[in-house]
């Protein structure tokens, strides 16, 4: 198998570069806060414009390129019709604080997500307001931190398992927690150490299930025993809930409080970084925490509830990102329970078989059976003095985008491969004969690798040394 | 779907059905949904559409809102190039080879930023204006590992406010709050009197929730020269064209959204949460960051950079936790601004100026009327004393479809500012829009 991948390759200057010094003339400001010199930004012709960003996104890779089986992602591919719903001026135009009955059609929408997602979750209620999943995951703590200073406890404490994401801890400390951090037993919790973790300082625990090996944590309900008799709260990461739906819920699991991301999930484009949308969700015990305002109905009319009772305030301006909510909304009006549930099980299929085709090339700690996603060790790359990276660049070379690496940390060389369900068996296959061929390549063209990109290898080492973070800085 | 792979791949597992693959899941937890079945394309477009026309036709609306938000032309060619489907369907870009344009792209969006803040590290995004806030706020404590309060004047969004509240609730700092002068503007005693060793940093708006510029710039200049502590500085990135860069003026972050670059008012999000800062304080900045660098060849190329701050790498030690961000936004907010050219920019940002002017002026003719009422100097958006309540102004004016202004003497807002409404005035405001507002303002009283 020969990689044919080609990858546009222009030249193109910053257009940044093109600004000429300029003065401003006439400047209304008052003299002590007038600029003189206008922004280096240059003025030029809009087709001009219009081909630069269009030859640029010709040296981007998207879904819509190739197969992007980036773990812990969710790239399935983004139906064209929530696009072209989310561009309609009825839903781009509104002002946020235009008044309710103005609102009407986005309020309805926004109250029926909030109990589509509910439902989707076994939670009791749900809040859209988080632009994506470590905001809800911080929305969460806040919602565990104030419900237990209104019982007047001082708990300082998250715990959880190593092979959390790395914005499960970020989230803990940004709000002055303590981490616990337990050690995985075969790639899951173990109940003893989350037994000994628990305690009177225990304000949460978060997990995600799957977690990130891709594993069934069987044992949540009993996590959920433990934490509750400590007293603490369950929180539930929704990055990997492509592999449940239909299945169970974290509501089924006993969890008390979790986030949704629609970027994930609910197939709203990634936008090469975001916007995405992290609505939380949560139980009875913690529904009056919600951020405000929620939506509710009242005799067919839709409003904002600005009065939670025990309201933790605002996480965000306004109401949350409104257009990906609304592409989350319609893709789930289209898929159906049948549709989603079925996305669940061809998701986990597709995982399954992509997984016991690779495994005859690279190791699979941690069993058999996953879920959505698995995690293959690329240490056997190291025979030829290589890295998973390596491996990672030069499937570029192929024309597939290179899954996650290095994470989980628990594993050594990690590749985390999540195929997703709009995959198809053709593109599965290929992908594997791309790995089986690599691996039977010369050194050389592997550490060589990409050739087939805009450009080559990227020195990142240098991009630190010089941290060149705008035209401004560069000398 | 090809027709009958499904039974291939579950043969080449050795399984019979797809459920085997779930027996990991217990039996006493396993749910069903309860949602309904899902709609062809052709049935879902008139759904959801039909839906969404239950709003006010936003052509019939003529809006005077602005708090955050705000209504201003967009070409048509921001969306076709935020519309590049190799551009929105990717991830982050974590192989800097296969991602270029994005990375490229942002590369620009950055300098963008910089140029108009006067301060060289910028982020790919926050998520909004609030949380950008709250992120320079705890970015300020770890500059400054002494002292435990933050100065925030009172004439800060309220919703700033909540957020900020919110994203402290666990540190140690306090906020303390700057009362505003008879201007509106930041009561500079008030703000030395509360300057002590304790103080960590301050925030100023310009403009304020009220609309109102800071003109004294220079007094936050000496004011850190003075007392070391960190300026947070939050703009409207439009401003920015006609104002001195805060850069210049002693701010170490300045922190806005870009939605008035080329981002539409979309129910209030997604936008962009701008984060700019001194360059010496690259390594303590949160989020996505684009540097410049080399390729294999010596080739220019661009990646993602200081890495190590960040949660992936730093887990509970990273600067903050945020991972998904809003980079799209902050693309079509690039485009937007290299279509309009400096001069572009400068031209929309006057012609704002000029409206608005000229509609307080008008209103402020009015009896009973008094615009600005904060006597001082403003941009697009000001105060204005109205001689009724202004909820019920504003619900007369809705009768005939105009939106005058949003009531600031809500519960929530600034309950003891009576009878004032805060009035934006874009370019998007025709000279008859504005006539039918003074007129719908006189006939109201
Ligand atoms: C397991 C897990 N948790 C949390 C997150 C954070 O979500 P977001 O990027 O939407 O903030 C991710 C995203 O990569 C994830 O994979």
């Amino acid at each position: 198998m020969t990689p044919n991948y080609r990858q546009a390759r222009y030249d193109e200057e910053l257009l940044i570069e093109k600004a000429e010094k300029r003065e401003v003339e006439d400047n209304p400001l008052p003299e002590s806060i007038a600029r003189n010199e206008a922004p280096k930004i240059p003025d030029l012709p809009t087709h001009k414009i219009v081909r630069y960003f269009n030859r640029l996104s010709h040296m981007n890779y998207g879904i819509d390129t190739g197969f992007y089986p980036l773990g812990s992602c969710t790239m399935k591919y983004n139906p064209k019709y929530t696009e072209k719903l989310a561009s309609l001026p009825e839903a781009t135009t509104p002002h946020p604080y235009q008044p309710e009955e103005c609102s009407q059609g986005i309020l309805e929408i926004m109250w029926e997500l909030q109990q589509l997602l509910a439902d989707l979750g076994g939670m009791d209620s749900v809040s859209l307001q988080p632009a994506a999943g470590a905001h809800g995951e911080i929305t969460g703590l806040m919602i565990a931190h104030q419900y237990h200073k209104d019982r007047g406890e001082e708990r300082n404490e998250v715990i959880m398992p190593d092979t959390a994401h790395g914005t499960n801890p970020a989230s803990v400390s940004m709000l002055g927690y303590d981490l616990v951090e337990i050690p995985s037993k075969n790639g899951c919790v173990d109940l003893e150490a989350l037994e000994e973790a628990a305690g009177e300082d225990t304000a949460a625990f978060m997990i995600t299930n799957p977690n990130t090996l891709g594993l069934f944590e069987t044992d949540a309900c009993q996590m959920a025993e433990i934490v509750h008799d400590a007293g603490g709260l369950l929180y539930y990461d929704g990055a990997n809930l492509n592999a449940i739906m239909g299945k169970t819920t974290p509501g089924a699991m006993n969890f008390d409080i979790m986030h949704f991301n629609l970027h994930k999930t609910f197939s709203t484009p990634h936008g090469g970084g975001g916007p995405g949308s992290g609505p939380v969700g949560v139980t009875e015990k913690v529904s009056s925490y919600l951020p405000v305002p929620v939506v509710k109905e009242e005799d067919g009319k839709y409003k904002f509830d600005y009065d939670l009772e025990n309201s933790i305030g605002r996480v965000k301006g306004f109401y949350g990102n409104w257009l990906v909510l609304l592409k989350a909304y319609v893709y789930i009006l289209h898929e159906g329970k049948n549709g989603l549930e079925s996305a669940t099980e061809r998701a986990v299929l597709n995982s399954n078989y992509l997984r016991k085709k690779l495994e005859k090339h690279l190791d699979l700690p941690y069993g058999e059976l996953r879920k959505h996603e698995f995690v293959l060790s690329g240490k056997k790359m190291k025979d030829k003095d290589l890295k998973t990276k390596d491996l990672a660049k030069r499937l570029l070379d192929y024309g597939y985008h290179a899954p996650t690496i290095y994470f989980p940390q628990l594993v050594d060389e990690a590749l985390m491969i999540e195929p997703t369900e709009t995959e198809s068996k053709e593109t599965l296959d290929g992908f594997a004969e791309a790995i089986s061929s690599i691996m039977e390549e010369e050194k050389e063209l592997i550490e060589e690798a990409p050739k087939n990109t805009a450009v080559g290898r990227v020195d990142e080492t240098k991009a630190i040394r010089d941290s060149v973070l705008s035209y401004m800085m560069r000398e | 779907m090809v027709e009958g792979e499904e039974n291939e791949m579950l043969e080449f597992l050795g399984i019979d059905d797809v459920e085997e693959l779930f027996k990991d899941i217990p039996d006493q937890i396993r749910t069903d949904l309860d949602i309904p079945e899902g709609l062809q394309e052709k049935e879902l477009m008139s759904e959801v559409k039909s839906k969404l026309k239950k709003n006010k036709d936003p052509d019939e609306l003529v809006s005077f809102l602005g708090a955050g938000i705000y209504e201003h032309f967009i070409p048509a060619a921001v969306d076709e190039i935020a519309g590049q489907s190799e551009f929105y369907t990717s991830y982050t870009p974590y192989q800097a080879e296969i991602s270029q344009g994005m990375l490229q792209a942002l590369f620009e969006y950055q300098s963008i930023i910089a140029e108009l803040t006067g301060l060289g590290a910028v982020n790919t995004s926050m998520y909004d204006h609030p949380t950008a806030l709250a992120e320079a706020v705890l970015m300020s404590a770890r500059i400054k590992r002494k002292g435990n309060k933050f100065l925030v004047p009172e004439n800060t969004h309220w919703e700033n406010d909540s957020v900020l509240k919110n994203y402290l609730r666990g540190k140690d700092i306090k906020l303390e709050k700057v009362n505003y002068g008879e201007d509106g503007a930041i009561d500079r005693e008030d703000l030395k009197e509360k300057l002590d060793d304790d103080v960590l940093g301050i925030y100023v708006a310009t403009p304020n929730i009220f609309g109102g510029l800071e003109q004294d710039v220079d007094f936050f200049k000496d004011l850190k020269e003075d007392y070391g502590c960190i300026q947070v500085v939050g703009t409207n990135p439009l401003v920015l064209s006609l104002m001195r860069p805060p850069g210049e003026w002693g701010a170490d972050i300045v922190v806005g959204d870009s939605q008035p670059l080329g981002i539409p008012q979309a129910y209030g999000g997604p936008t962009v949460g701008i984060f700019a800062c001194s360059e010496r304080y690259i390594r303590k900045m949160p989020g996505r960051i684009i540097g410049e660098t080399e390729d294999s060849n010596g080739k220019r190329a661009y990646c993602m950079t200081l890495q190590t701050r960040e949660q992936h790498i730093r887990r509970e030690r990273a600067t903050s936790n945020i991972c998904t961000n809003q980079a799209l936004m902050a693309l079509a907010s690039a485009s937007y601004v290299f279509l309009k050219g400096s001069k572009g920019l400068e031209k929309i940002a006057k012609e704002n100026y000029r409206k608005a002017h000229k509609t307080a002026e008008r209103i402020n003719e009015l009896d009973g009327f008094e615009a600005p009422y904060f006597n001082n100097e403003f941009f697009n958006e000001f105060t204005v004393k109205t001689p009724v309540d202004t909820k019920e102004l504003y619900g007369l004016c809705r009768e005939k479809d105009i939106l005058p202004g949003l009531p600031l003497d809500d519960k929530d807002k600034f309950s003891s500012l009576n009878d004032v409404m805060l009035t934006a005035v874009t370019e998007m405001r025709s000279e008859r829009e504005v006539e039918q507002l003074i007129r719908s303002l006189e006939e109201v009283v």
